[in-house]
C-alpha cells in the first residue's frame, strides 16, 4: 500500500512549504514599505503632493523645479492632471484659492508647451526666446537651480490675473449645437493678441444669488481661457466677472432643432478680451 | 530517515524557495504608499517645498500640518533630518537658508 503511493508525499510537502512560504512572504510580513517612490503614493497623497508643488510654485516661481517634482509622481499629463485636480476640488466645495494655485501652475506649463511647440501655437518672439535649448541651459531638469532666466520667462507668461486691465465684453450669444450633449454657459477670455487667459474668475448668479464661482483655464484641453457651466433650461443667469466688473445678464440656454425638426436646448457663449 | 521527517525536511525546504520568492525574486510591489514611506531624498524634497511657501506666507501652522504628514516625532524632528540631508546632499545655499529658516521658526514655537 505504502509503496503504492510513491514518492507524492515529497511533492505535497514542498508544495506546502512553497504556498506557506509565499503567503508568508506576500500577505503576513511582506518587506516593510520604506523608502518608496512619489510615483507610488495612494492617490490622495499625490493630491497632496501637487498641491503643494504648485503652491511651492507660487511660492518661488520656478517652472522647471516645479516640473521636475511633477514628473516624480508619473501623471501621464502632468497639467491635465493638475487641471483635474482643480476641478475635483471645485466639486467638493474645496477652497477656490487652492483650485486657482493648482490651474495656474497647469496654465504655466500649458503656456510652455504652447511656447516650444510653435506650429500649435505660434507666438512669434515668445517661442524663440523660450527654446528648449535655453530651458536646458537653465537647468531645466534641475530641482536644485532656484534662480533661473526661465523663471523670470515663466512669470511674463502667466501674469496674474489682478495685474491685467479689465475685460470687456467681445460677444454674447445663444448658439444651437447638438454636438456638446448638454446645455452649458460657455466662457471664452482671451487678451488682445487672442491667446486664453487661465484663472479669470467667473460668478454666475440667478437673480441677486450668487451660485457659483469658477475659472477659466481647469479644463486646458479646450484653452486656458476656457471656462463652462452647466445651465438648467428655462433659468436666466446673470455671468460676472469681479476682477472686471463685467457684467453680463439675462444669459438663458435657447431651444433649437436639429435636422430631423427634434427640439433640443442650446447653449450660450460668452467671448471676453482685454480692450 | 522516516517518511514524515523526510516530509518535513522537504516541507522546509519548499517554505525556504517560497520566502525567496516573496521576499527577493517577486517582492510585493507597493502601490498606494503614504508620504511617511518616501525615501529620504523625497521627504528631504517635500520639507523643501513646505519651506519654501512657509517663506512666502509665514503660515506655521500650516507648515506644521504639511510636515506631520511624514510622520515622525515631531515636526522638529521631519526638518531636523532633511536638514542633515540637505547638507549631506550639498543643497544650494537659498535651498538650504529655506529650511533653516522653516527649523528657527519650528524651534521658537517649541
Amino acid at each position: 500500500m505504502d509503496q503504492n503511493r510513491g514518492n507524492w508525499y515529497l511533492l505535497t510537502g514542498l508544495i506546502l512549504g512553497l504556498l506557506m512560504g509565499i503567503v508568508y512572504s506576500w500577505v503576513i510580513s511582506p518587506i516593510s514599505q520604506v523608502d518608496t517612490h512619489p510615483s507610488l503614493l495612494r492617490t490622495d497623497y499625490k493630491d497632496i503632493y501637487r498641491l503643494l508643488i504648485s503652491r511651492a510654485y507660487q511660492a518661488n516661481n520656478n517652472l522647471p523645479r516645479a516640473e521636475a517634482r511633477l514628473n516624480l509622481i508619473g501623471d501621464d499629463e502632468p497639467a491635465l492632471a493638475l487641471a483635474a485636480q482643480a476641478q475635483r476640488f471645485l466639486a467638493e466645495g474645496g477652497d477656490h484659492e487652492m483650485a486657482v494655485i493648482l490651474a495656474n501652475l497647469s496654465a504655466a506649463l500649458q503656456s510652455r508647451e504652447a511656447a516650444e511647440n510653435p506650429p500649435v501655437h505660434p507666438t512669434g518672439t515668445a517661442a524663440a526666446t523660450d527654446s528648449p535649448e535655453n530651458t536646458e541651459e537653465n537647468g531645466e531638469n534641475n530641482p536644485d537651480n532656484p534662480a533661473t532666466s526661465t523663471q523670470e520667462l515663466v512669470s511674463s507668461q502667466t501674469p496674474p490675473p489682478t495685474e491685467s486691465p479689465p475685460f470687456i465684453l467681445q460677444e454674447s450669444l445663444p448658439i444651437c449645437d447638438p454636438t456638446l450633449g448638454e446645455s452649458l454657459v460657455q466662457i471664452v477670455a482671451t487678451n488682445g493678441s487672442g491667446d486664453g487667459i487661465p484663472g479669470v474668475a467667473i460668478q454666475i448668479s440667478l437673480g441677486i444669488d450668487p451660485i457659483e464661482i469658477f475659472y477659466t483655464g481647469l479644463k486646458p484641453e479646450l484653452g486656458l481661457g476656457y471656462a463652462d457651466f452647466s445651465a438648467e433650461p428655462g433659468l436666466t443667469y446673470q455671468v460676472s466677472f469681479p476682477d472686471s466688473g463685467l457684467i453680463v445678464p439675462d444669459v438663458e440656454v435657447p431651444a433649437c432643432q436639429n435636422e430631423s425638426d427634434e427640439s433640443y436646448w442650446g447653449s450660450w457663449e460668452i467671448y471676453i478680451t482685454h480692450p | 530517515m522516516s517518511r514524515w521527517t523526510l516530509f518535513f525536511v522537504v516541507l522546509l525546504l519548499g517554505l525556504g524557495l517560497g520566502l525567496l520568492y516573496g521576499w527577493v525574486i517577486n517582492p510585493v510591489s507597493y502601490q498606494d504608499t503614504t508620504l511617511d514611506s518616501l525615501r529620504i531624498d523625497y521627504k528631504t524634497d517635500y520639507t523643501l517645498m513646505v519651506a519654501e511657501v512657509y517663506h512666502q506666507s509665514n503660515d506655521l501652522d500650516w507648515a506644521m500640518n504639511r510636515l506631520t504628514l511624514l510622520k515622525n516625532e515631531s515636526p522638529l524632528h521631519t526638518i531636523e533630518e532633511s536638514l542633515k540631508f540637505a547638507s549631506q546632499a550639498e543643497y544650494t545655499l537659498p535651498d538650504m537658508f529655506l529650511l533653516r529658516d522653516l527649523h528657527n521658526a519650528l524651534k521658537e514655537n517649541n
